[in-house]
């Protein structure tokens, strides 16, 4: 019986076209736009625009005007002054500017960034581009700084101080002091976001099926239905059962472009990601469920499950990452289960880890799931009868 | 469990079900035996289909009982398979096709896997909807919805069917294919209760006939009986005139006619209507009053609905 209504809900996806987009292509689609976000965010890849006014107009500011517009992959621009680079960041045509001004080789600081008060964060960008471009396309240019800035104390002779000025461009010849190693792993905030959107869009997938409750009512269906020999319990454990599979798939889907895009190990997790999956599925199966069985109306079922839906995934954390939210907003996230589907994801894939926290995880997703569906079933049997 | 052919198919006692201080059911007895068609009928919202939901144990009451074959089927889920239900909507699922919707239906009746096929077959053939198995329902026109509705209340052949206005909004064609199911069944010794505003259905359908009103069961019988109890040989006699004439009100009047339509037509129940008809129709001459129509017919279901309820 359970497996005659997994069927006919089954069916129902596999023909409505529409459906299966919003269910497999649209949250997707979603996560590929936060996690760029956040993934170029994590990897120091921000794109700002630049503007630059080099007022020296010699061969080492234009190597270094050069080697920023590598970097900044063309989103560099020029401006005539420092008034045009001005207006420019004013009006929000370049996030940033860059004034060349004293001689790079000798001036104390011969390089000033501008940026707009709301824009800090591209000043800082912007700051660590300037240095990293000279250290690394222009070393020849820091060693004739420091052996100028040295000469003194080390009482060169002005010969000696001539040879460094000499030396032609090139690479640095000197190693660098230390070596950056990045670890296997997925990126957190992706993964922070694979769980956060999958979540969310469970939530969605799982009210839509679980409306058709509020259609066969009124069609009359569930009158006939009723008089199913096995009662009211089999025909919504076959919806919880359709809709926590159609959640794990909807997850499978996300998690599989997660891997596959981002670098996501869920191929190494399979066995924890599983759990994970089933648990949340099962309690966005179990809460829609209820819901859908509490309202008398599509037209009031929708409203009430966007709602809360919404609510749940802005404290959940499904929108904006948690440690950016105030301690009380991350305490309370704790009665959502969008906080506790995200935790376990990022302990499983970031970590690779089934602790404590995941074991709690699923324990309190089980029980969204279990309280859900005995609410359903309380209350469609208090409305059959 | 099997069920024994000893008790009567339904039998509802003193059942009552109150909304607040409204009652649904309001001590209704009700009793419909194997082969028998008990048509329901009333005004709207005298209680009708909360009968039929309490009939099949859809509905709790708060006091009397239900049984089926001996058994609450609110409570005894093995005798839900021995009822089917056709409702007034199309209780189908759209997105499926006829013969999977049929499936789906006899399944959930606890028709086994073995004997699903042949059960789909047979309910298709029984209501000609058989041409139109592999279209889905959204894709059929309303005749053939209602031809599948009614198939997918028989597929498992129950023993008592409830047929809530089954003949709402049906072609011809559909109409005798209904007529001819529900005679098969009636010979194979199901229990129909049929919830009917068709006035024909009753008369051609029905053994027993039960009017409701407020929630009670007012009057059963046997429709001709009922009719004959309630008229005796009246006959409804209808007056149309063409133009208001207080001068003949007094004629009309005498013979127990009620006026309608601002004095422009006159009718009621009467003996020896035709006798009556020629009277009317000298005194209106005799005082000038065009007469625009007479009629005389025996009296409808509505009439003894009036009748029934005062």
């Amino acid at each position: 019986m359970i497996l005659v209504m997994v069927r006919v809900m089954a069916l129902g996806l596999w023909r409505d076209r529409a459906g299966l987009v919003l269910v497999f292509v649209l949250p997707p689609l979603v996560f590929i736009v936060f996690a760029t976000v956040f993934s170029a965010g994590a990897s120091g890849r921000l794109d700002i625009r630049v503007g630059v006014v080099d007022q020296i107009g010699g061969a080492d500011s234009q190597r270094l005007v050069d080697s920023l517009q590598r970097r900044l992959g063309g989103r560099l621009t020029r401006s005539p002054n420092v008034a045009a680079l001005e207006d420019a960041i004013e009006s929000g045509q370049v996030d940033a500017g860059l004034v060349l001004h004293g001689d790079l080789a000798d001036a104390s600081t011969p390089v000033t960034v501008l940026n707009h008060p709301g824009r800090k964060a591209a000043g800082e960008v912007l700051t660590a581009q300037v240095n990293a471009a000279v250290g690394e396309d222009l070393p020849e240019l820091m060693l004739r700084r420091e052996v100028a800035r040295l000469a003194p104390l080390l009482a060169l002779t002005p010969d000696q101080v001539r040879r460094s000025a000499g030396m032609p461009p090139g690479p640095a010849s000197t190693p660098p002091f230390a070596a950056q190693r990045i670890l296997p792993g997925g990126d957190p905030l992706v993964i922070y976001y694979a769980g956060a959107v999958s979540i969310l869009f469970l939530m969605f997938t799982a009210m839509q099926g679980a409306m058709s409750l509020i259609d066969e009512r009124r069609a009359g269906l569930w009158l006939r239905l009723g008089l199913s020999t096995g009662g009211v319990a089999p025909l919504l454990g076959g919806r919880m059962l359709w809709l926590t599979a159609l959640g794990v798939i909807q997850a499978l889907v996300l998690f599989q472009i997660a891997a596959a895009v981002y670098g996501v190990p869920v191929l190494t997790n399979v066995p924890a990601w599983s759990a994970t999956a089933v648990c949340a599925a099962a309690a966005s199966a179990g809460i829609a469920l209820a819901l859908a069985a509490a309202c008398n109306t599509r037209d009031q079922a929708q409203p009430v499950s966007t709602f809360t839906f919404l609510i749940l995934a802005a404290i959940g954390g499904s929108m904006a990452p948690r440690f950016l939210m105030p301690e009380a907003l991350q305490t309370l996230g704790w009665l959502t289960p969008h906080t506790w589907a995200i935790e376990a994801y990022q302990t499983v894939l970031w970590r690779g880890l089934v602790n404590t926290t995941v074991l709690e995880a699923w324990t309190v997703l089980a029980g969204f799931a279990g309280v859900g569906f005995l609410a359903a079933l309380w209350l469609e049997a208090r409305r059959r009868l | 469990m099997a069920v024994e052919r000893t008790e009567a198919v339904l039998h509802l006692a003193k059942a009552t079900r109150r909304y607040g201080d409204r009652a649904a059911l309001d001590q209704v007895d009700l009793e419909l035996e194997e082969g028998e068609v008990y048509a329901l009928i009333g005004r709207n919202g005298a209680g009708k289909s909360t009968l039929a939901k309490a009939a099949i144990g859809a509905l709790a009451l708060d006091e009397g009982s239900v049984r089926v074959l001996g058994a609450d089927p609110s409570r005894d889920r093995y005798v839900r398979r021995e009822i089917g239900v056709a409702p007034q909507e199309i209780a189908l699922y759209l997105h499926l096709t006829v013969a999977e919707n049929l499936d789906v239906f006899a399944a959930l009746a606890g028709v086994s896997r073995a004997e699903r096929g042949a059960a789909v077959a047979r309910a298709m053939d029984e209501t000609v909807c058989g041409e139109r198995a592999a279209e889905r329902l959204e894709n059929l026109s309303s005749g053939w919805r209602r031809r599948a509705n009614l198939a997918a209340a028989i597929v498992h052949r129950p023993r008592l069917l409830v047929l809530d206005e089954p003949t709402e909004g049906l072609d011809t064609e559909t109409l005798l294919i209904l007529r001819r199911l529900i005679a098969r069944l009636r010979a194979d010794r199901t229990a129909i209760l049929l919830i009917s505003h068709n006035a024909e259905d009753v008369a051609v359908l029905a053994d027993r006939l039960g009017v409701m009103e407020a929630g009670r069961l007012t009057v059963e019988g046997r429709p001709a009986e009922l009719m004959a109890w309630a008229f005796g040989g009246r006959t409804e006699l209808v007056v149309r005139l063409s133009a208001a004439a207080p001068l003949v009100e007094p004629i009309l009047a005498a013979r127990g006619l009620v006026a309608s339509d601002q004095g422009l037509c006159w009718s009621g129940m009467v003996v020896d209507a035709l006798a009556q008809a020629r009277e009317i129709e000298m005194a209106l001459r005799s005082v000038d009053v065009e007469l625009r129509e007479l009629t005389v017919h025996p009296p409808g279901l509505d009439a003894l609905i009036g009748w029934a309820t005062g």
